[in-house]
């Protein structure tokens, strides 16, 4: 009769070299993998409200993670300790006594408790407190008119009037300035097909539709670029619809809004009617 | 209830082999079609593997055959297509014809008792139904503008004739149309099958689960295939006839309808489509954990219970694809809600699935394996949605890789885990031949590890912010320092890819060279392995009664055997035997 | 046992069944903003509004266009001595490309009903959706788009670097294509230059009668004489020259001027009290005569280079070519050296004008410098 250890020593073995498999994997790919820094994350959020995301992931991650060590221990252990062996029998157990079925609703009940109660709870505040709750006009906030289209970003800033449709509207292609430390509410659509107004690096996405104008907002914190994404398939040009997001210091603000309002004046063409396409602000 | 009629079986060629109504030659037939456009879509991932980690560069072998006017890389409009028929081809035309057409018409008979279908000729024709819905797909892409391009989400109006012109995307349509037919055809076969065609005995409770699985998918199927065919029809319609169920009226374009009523159709179907891949596969893990831990499948009813919940909560979480298209507060909490709920059943599964090996006396052959990976594997896919499902963080993690290494793990891996698992272990029945085991397990690992590697690289990926749908990272500013990771992805689908054909070598080579299978290989107690390998052309000489359920191994009352067939009773339990351990009423003699 | 209550499957239906309900209206409650009927400016009288249902996406017949010239076919004939045979002082092509016009005296290009076909539908497939479905700029995605799609209906290209009098040729149009052009949705395509070629061809057929390319007293012509950068080395006396080259040869009647009025004059020679208006450092609109949008002629700022995204002008050479070639259409001359004529301005310096723009691009443009350098030239 082999000893314990013996027994659990060659599937454990089996089980060690598989792991080191799995990383020594890696080492060929390294190979390829291309020079200057890699990285394996998104960068750190720079606005108000995305550290919420950030922290809700790594909350969920982390739940995720001891439940599925869980199970892959219980599957380990089986698979060490029940091997079909001569002269041992399975239990034969339907498992379905009044003792197993309160004890699966027990499980399944502090299961959903810890794992989606929790994330449940954490997320319907934040939703509560930032994602549904868009900051109004009297909460100084700068109004932004997204037009998507085949394949770039259209954006208007209504000018120091904040009203749209007036000469002194900042109408630009692929490039958004936005204060820092107030909040940005953009309104978008589309002309076209369905995009979507991704910023990873505010922690924001909406579609824009055609035909309908959806709301998303933020609150950049840190000065500085950053890429605008298109994340709903456009058509083949799809990977190539990017945006810059410039985030201006506050104490550059107004002095380039003013700049910007008197350029738009400056080239405004009152007889181009067809270039128009702003539309009327709704809160 | 079906009487003891036994049908002549039929003596020419196009009857035997071509035509038949035979629910096993339907089910070889749905099976080779299965595989061979499983490998057809999995090279189409291939090719898009080389594509996001070789931006630009020629494929190799097939490049300068497919693009020679791109010197032999995927150009962009090629690329859409390829990721929109590799979804396509995988869903309806691999794991479906595989998992549902496969196993249903091959099991469903045999394991309740009956000699075949109740409606055999409409089983025939929801066969030929999918050939020619694959004709109408695989002739789309040969014209003038190519096949479809819109993902196969086809959402409009990028599907429209706004975004898309020329006739890919409407024979797209009419060819998930047309596969979405034949999967109604056969779940009405299913279901009435079941419902009728049991043999005395058969109680719903001594069914084996993989019955159960594919019934629900087929009832999942009979009620949500017409949503599709319903949106399918309105595409056509817009696009042929100019009419504007999916176009807006907005500043540029002057229709009266409303791209999101479509995105509602399709998810209302493509959420219970998820459930109606993963069902079988579920159903099929239940039997085989039990069968290969010589015990039985612990909480039969619990577990079936469990079923039932997720087949009948699946219509009511499927806003949560739609979580970023501008929905009200209310209707996104109520879907994260119910998708939160939906998770309890998938857990208690989990449970019982662990419970049934737990003190078993395992027997690790390659189905058993293939059954335990799809623990693992579901296990990773599942957890994963919870991060989906909670509205702030998809907002973020939607459309990125995250999503497709979340579908990919759970409807991909384990469902095709599944399919595996019962080609395997239902090979011998089918062909009369055995697989081979130490390929089978060389299957197995060359398999999990590099998906593992593939799929959770993807969810790196995804909350770095890679977004999906993408023909070149590189392009973006943004993206370039992740594509170290679709290197890595690519390197490991590029294995996964080269381990399935040792699959296939295996299924082809036993097919003809295979070693002969005895009556019940396996030593399990469904009344298939009471047949001889292949079965005759009429299944059973007479229709046999039930005595016991599908999972009665290891009962203390047997003697020289861990197994019991159902058309046995159940031996008496020996003193001293506790009573809690037995079966549950309605399985008993 | 009789049922006392009312059964649990009738209260659970309803139960779902008034969820449904207010689901649905929870999904209807954003009516306004899904409503653009009022907030939208009404739709254009654009003829494109309904996708239609048919797009033509063969050609059948072959088209005769103006070919890139004598001197090519004799080199083409040179080459491929088993194509052409000669007929008294001309080439004859076997295959039926170049063929010879008696009274013209000239050589068309016959374009192939297949090649126009393959680049009928490249067209479609990746440009239709700005330059339209017959390539006259009404695209679905051009409505309000400034600067509006090209229309291939006139045959004016700003940024082809061949000099306007010329139509561009195909390498030149390809490269564009390629490039694509900054700060504009016309991004740099990953469409293959054989596929393009195709495209192009099938471009030039949209010339409308007798002018364009069917037009035969149009030459096709060479991007602009590219010499060597003279300032390799020497880039701060190159920014120095074209900063007064710049304001000497008043290039802020339509682009910013960047110097201050005294400035100005030293650089133009003239009496040192002469002013300026004060919008000096400010672009000036100006009608642009290669794009008309229903019938009006559009007005494109000229580029203030610390502010706009210049359209092709990614490094010195590409600004050389720009200045030299002109932009057609667009009021910005061909300053450079165009066959015998005399340009304007010498090569050396348009160089030193080149090195003057990026330089104003890489320290002003996007930058918080800007600010300080533009309010000291508008100091009063």
């Amino acid at each position: 009769m082999t000893s314990t250890t013996s027994r659990i020593a060659k599937p454990g073995a089996l089980a060690a070299s598989v792991a080191l498999a799995l990383l020594a994997l890696q080492a060929p790919a390294a190979a390829f993998m291309q020079e200057g820094p890699d990285r394996w994350g998104p960068n750190p959020n720079a606005s108000a409200n995305g550290g919420r995301v950030d922290t809700l992931f790594w909350v969920i991650t982390a739940l995720v993670s001891v439940s599925f060590l869980i199970v892959l221990l219980m599957l380990l252990v089986t698979v060490l300790r029940d091997r079909a062996r001569p002269g041992v029998k399975a239990r034969y157990d339907h498992g379905s006594s009044l003792h197993d079925k309160r004890f699966t609703a027990g499980v399944s009940v502090a299961v959903f408790l810890l794992l989606d109660a929790s994330v449940l709870w954490i997320t319907m505040h934040d939703l509560r407190e930032t994602v549904w709750n868009i900051p109004t006009g009297t909460q100084n906030v700068l109004r932004v008119e997204v037009l998507a289209q085949q394949w770039a970003w259209n954006f208007r800033l209504p000018g120091a009037d904040n009203e749209f449709g007036t000469p002194d509207d900042i109408v630009t292609i692929n490039h958004l300035h936005v204060p820092q430390g107030r909040p940005v509410v953009v309104h978008g659509s589309s002309k076209d097909v369905i995009h979507s107004f991704f910023v990873p690096d505010m922690r924001i996405k909406r579609d824009v539709n055609p035909g309908a104008i959806n709301k998303v907002w933020f609150q950049a914190e840190k000065p500085g670029d950053y890429e605008i994404l298109c994340a709903e398939l456009c058509g083949f040009a799809h990977y190539q619809m990017h945006g810059t997001l410039t985030v201006v210091p506050p104490d550059r603000w107004d002095a380039w809004q003013a700049e910007a309002s008197h350029i738009a004046q400056a080239t405004y063409d009152e007889n181009d009617t067809e270039a128009r396409w702003a539309w009327d602000w709704k809160e | 209830m079906s009487g003891d009629h036994i049908h002549p079986a039929p003596t020419s060629f196009l009857r035997k082999h071509v035509f038949s109504t035979d629910h096993k030659v339907i089910a070889r037939q749905f099976m080779w079609l299965g595989l061979i456009w499983l490998l057809i879509g999995g090279g189409m991932a291939m090719i898009i593997r080389w594509q996001l980690a070789n931006p630009g560069l020629p494929v190799p072998l097939l490049g300068h055959l497919l693009w020679p006017r791109n010197g032999g890389a995927v150009p962009p409009d090629s690329y859409n297509t390829l990721f929109t028929m590799h979804g396509t081809i995988m869903i309806f035309l691999g794991l479906t014809p595989l998992l549902i057409g496969a196993f249903g018409n091959f099991c469903i008979p045999l394991m309740i008792g009956a000699r075949d279908m109740i409606f055999p000729t409409l089983n025939m024709l929801s066969f030929w139904t999918v050939v020619l819905g694959a004709g109408v797909a695989f002739a789309s892409l040969f014209v003038p503008l190519g096949a479809a391009e819109g993902g196969w989400t086809a959402y409009p109006t990028l599907s429209s004739t706004i975004g898309t012109p020329g006739s890919g995307e409407t024979m797209w349509a009419i060819a998930v149309f047309l596969i979405g037919a034949s999967s109604i055809m056969g779940g009405i076969n299913y279901i009435t099958t079941v419902i009728r065609l049991r043999a005395p005995g058969m109680t719903y409770t001594r069914l084996p689960m993989t019955v159960w699985g594919l019934v629900l998918t087929a009832a999942l199927n009979v009620l949500f295939l017409p949503v599709i065919g319903s949106a399918m029809i309105l595409m056509v319609l817009d696009r042929v006839f100019g009419t504007t169920f999916y176009v807006p009226a907005s500043m540029t374009q002057g229709g009266a309808g409303d791209p999101i009523l479509y995105q509602h159709l399709f998810w209302l179907f493509g959420h219970p489509e998820v459930y109606i891949l993963i069902l079988p596969a579920w159903g099929i893990v239940v039997d085989l954990l039990s069968f290969f831990s010589r015990k039985p499948a612990f909480g039969y009813k619990v577990t079936l219970g469990a079923l039932v919940t997720v087949t009948v909560l699946s219509a009511v979480v499927y806003g949560h694809h739609m979580f970023t298209t501008g929905m009200t507060a209310m209707l996104g909490e109520s879907f994260m809600l119910l998708t939160m709920i939906i998770s309890v059943p998938g857990e208690i599964l989990f449970f019982n699935w662990l419970h049934t090996l737990w003190r078993g006396s395992l027997r690790l052959t390659t189905p058993m394996l293939f059954a335990m990976g799809v623990i693992f594997v579901f296990g990773l896919g599942g957890l994963t949605g919870i991060y989906l499902a909670t509205i702030s963080t998809d907002i973020f993690l939607h459309d990125t890789y995250f999503v497709v290494g979340h579908f990919h793990l759970t409807m991909a891996a384990s469902s095709l885990f599944g399919a595996f698992a019962g080609t395997y272990f239902w090979f011998p029945k089918l062909f009369g031949r055995m697989m081979s085991e130490k390929l089978g397990k060389l299957h197995f690992w060359a398999t999990i590890i590099p998906l593992t590697i593939v799929f959770c690289t993807m969810f790196i990926s995804g909350w770095a912010g890679m977004p999906r749908r993408y023909y070149d990272h590189t392009d973006s500013a943004y993206l370039r320092p992740l594509q170290h990771l679709n290197v890595l992805t690519s390197v490991a689908a590029f294995v996964l890819g080269a381990a399935q054909l040792i699959f296939a070598f295996n299924f082809i080579k036993s097919r003809w060279w295979g070693a002969k299978a005895a009556m019940n290989p396996w030593q399990v107690g469904t009344l298939e392995w009471t047949l001889s390998s292949p079965p005759p052309h009429h299944n059973f000489d007479t229709i046999p009664v039930v005595l016991s359920g599908p999972h009665e191994f290891s009962h203390p009352g047997l003697k020289d055997r861990d197994w019991l067939p159902q058309t046995e009773a159940a031996p008496a339990l020996p003193p001293g035997a506790a009573a809690p351990h037995a079966a549950p009423a309605g399985t008993r003699a | 046992m009789p049922r006392t209550r009312p059964p649990r499957t009738l209260a659970l239906g309803l139960t779902l069944l008034l969820a449904a309900a207010a689901a649905a209206q929870e999904h209807g409650a954003e009516p306004q903003t899904a409503e653009p009927a009022t907030e939208h400016p009404a739709p254009t009288a654009s003829p494109h509004l309904r996708a239609p249902r048919h797009v033509p996406l063969d050609i059948t017949e072959p088209v005769k266009v103006v070919s890139p010239g004598e001197a090519f076919v004799e080199a083409l004939a040179a080459a491929n001595p088993g194509r052409f045979s000669q007929v008294d002082e001309h080439w004859v092509d076997a295959r039926g490309e170049y063929v010879w016009d008696e009274d013209e005296e000239l050589y068309w290009q016959w374009l192939s009903a297949e090649q126009l076909t393959r680049g009928r539908r490249d067209f479609v497939q990746f440009c239709s959706s700005c330059h339209g479905l017959d390539g006259d700029g009404y695209g679905r995605s051009a409505q309000h788009l400034r600067p509006p799609p090209r229309s291939f209906h006139q045959s004016t290209f700003k940024f082809t670097k061949v000099p306007s009098a010329f139509l561009p040729n195909d390498d030149a149009l390809i490269r564009l294509v390629r490039h694509g052009l900054d700060g504009t949705p016309m991004l740099p395509w990953d469409v293959s230059e054989e596929r393009l070629r195709d495209v192009v061809q099938y471009l030039k057929t949209l010339s409308p009668e007798d002018s364009g390319w069917r037009d035969p007293t149009n030459e096709i012509g060479e991007v602009v004489a590219t010499t060597p950068d003279p300032w390799v080395g020497k880039e701060q006396e190159a920014i120095e020259k074209g900063k007064a080259s710049y304001h000497k040869n008043q290039c802020y009647s339509c682009h910013p001027g960047y110097a201050t009025p005294a400035e100005i004059n030293t650089f133009r020679g003239v009496p040192a009290e002469t002013t300026y208006g004060a919008d000096l450092t400010y672009s000036k609109l100006k009608r642009d005569s290669s794009f008309a949008v229903q019938g009006y002629q559009v007005s494109i700022p000229a580029p203030d280079f610390t502010w706009n995204t210049i359209r092709y002008g990614r490094d010195t050479m590409e600004v050389f070519q720009t200045i030299a070639a002109g932009i057609g259409g667009a009021g910005m001359p061909t300053w450079g050296v165009v066959g015998d004529q005399k340009g304007a301005v010498p090569d050396e310096e348009i160089w030193a004008l080149a090195h003057y723009v990026r330089w104003l691009i890489d320290t002003y443009k996007d930058r918080p410098e800007r600010e300080a350098f533009m309010a000291g030239l508008r100091a009063p």
